[in-house]
């Protein structure tokens, strides 16, 4: 009974992120606040623009803890979301500031898939070919989700990354390569409008020791 | 006459609407820059003043709103959406740019070149559109919504906030416009697919 004296009404909980990683779903995190002590569950709600009927988050397992998830069916876009982050204990309740979304604004896509590095060309003109296929979810054939690239690519033994824009393109051919160092490579992709996604892990590739062989030949 | 007329028609097509789209994604990274310029200083009252935006004045109008309604549009019905859309910003655009020189805001100037930009490149896609609808043969069955707000309003501070209502309705519709022609563009890039 005496621990009893700390316990209180839950602390506030903040919306903190939204994504969309297609366009077509999305998902909104949030942090609790204190617990005060108590068990404390938590609820999120929301209202469409142009409805007065709020909804109680349809998913809160598919995003991972403290988040809701709002599938094909729930998602719709240039339409306003209203959402609210409630937490209850068995001592009251407290909401979160409410956050307007529109899925149009958040869309953050997956990384690119299939990042392959292949040493091409001739002993004379090698060149490293990159190519890559757009995250599976995003529906780039349709044409409703437009996406484009940038690579990262340094020589290992390098400090400083240089980066490459490829527009639309799902391949890449980078020249004038040092031979017989390892190449470091990584993708990401952007919306037309919206924001890039994480790197993807990094492909090494060794180019080839020419120069010492044909300076060995040169020497002898 | 090299080609089959059929390909021809096909590959024109097409680079009509890579250029529309284009015009359509400048407009909307415009309109995005503006909203930016003007919310470097906004009054804080201002966004909870600010109009819902189910009171855009093109909020009537019906459009799809998700990937398979919009898939689901034919290319005709999916034009006239988008020629009705930009043929509903003529007048508020007209507004916006007769207001953007007196605006209280630091960045008065460079919204008002921002705002002539919108302008000048909504009419360039309004001709290439209309070319377009030509081209493909759909009918002229689009309707302009009314916009009725003849001024901005009376103090400065209603004047801010009315205007960057107004772009955030235009920053929307242009956001659909750019969609519904990028779909458009993968439809007609059947022998381009590298685009899509």
């Amino acid at each position: 009974l005496l621990g009893a004296t700390c316990q209180s009404p839950p602390g506030k909980p903040k919306l903190t992120s939204c994504r969309s990683p297609e366009k077509e779903t999305f998902s909104c995190w949030w942090e609790p606040g204190s617990d005060g002590g108590l068990p404390t569950n938590y609820s999120l709600y929301y209202r469409k623009e142009n409805s007065e009927i709020v909804y109680e988050c349809p998913d809160y397992h598919t995003s991972g803890k403290n988040s809701c998830f709002f599938s094909k069916n729930d998602t719709s876009i240039w339409v306003n979301y209203n959402i609210t982050v409630v937490a209850t204990n068995s001592l009251g309740s407290n909401f979160s500031d409410s956050v307007d979304v529109d899925v149009m604004y958040i869309v953050q896509p997956h990384t690119p898939e299939n990042v392959s590095v292949v040493l091409e060309g001739t002993e004379d003109n090698p060149f490293l070919l990159v190519t890559w296929e757009p995250p599976h979810k995003a529906d780039t054939r349709s044409g409703w989700i437009t996406l484009v690239y940038q690579l990262r690519v340094k020589l290992e033994k390098d400090d400083k990354w240089e980066e490459h824009f490829a527009g639309q393109q799902k391949q890449f051919n980078i020249f004038s390569l040092h031979s017989g160092e390892v190449y470091m490579v990584k993708v990401r992709c952007k919306p037309d409008h919206g924001f890039w996604s994480e790197w993807s892990t990094t492909r090494y590739v060794r180019v080839p020791d020419y120069i010492s062989r044909e300076m060995s030949s040169w020497i002898l | 006459l090299l080609c089959s007329s059929l390909r021809c028609h096909a590959v024109g097509l097409s680079d009509l609407l890579d250029r529309a789209s284009q015009l359509s994604d400048k407009l909307h990274a415009l309109s995005t820059s503006l909203t930016s310029d003007l919310d470097t200083h906004f009054p804080t009252m201002g966004r909870i003043m600010m109009p819902h935006p189910s009171t855009c004045h093109t909020s009537s109008l019906q459009t799809p709103n998700d990937k398979d309604q919009v898939l689901s549009v034919p290319e005709s019905e999916l034009l006239s959406l988008i020629r009705s859309l930009l043929l509903s910003w003529n007048d508020p655009l007209l507004l916006l740019a007769l207001e953007a020189p007196t605006l209280a805001h630091p960045s008065n100037s460079a919204i008002y070149s921002k705002t002539k930009e919108l302008q000048d490149n909504t009419h360039s896609l309004s001709a290439g559109l209309e070319h377009l609808t030509h081209k493909i043969g759909s009918s002229n069955s689009f309707t302009p919504l009314p916009f009725k707000g003849g001024n901005l309003g009376q103090d400065n501070t209603s004047r801010l906030i009315y205007f960057h209502f107004l772009l955030s309705c235009f920053r929307r519709d242009s956001h659909k416009i750019d969609s519904f022609l990028k779909v458009l563009r993968c439809r007609a890039a059947k022998l381009r697919p590298e685009t899509c």
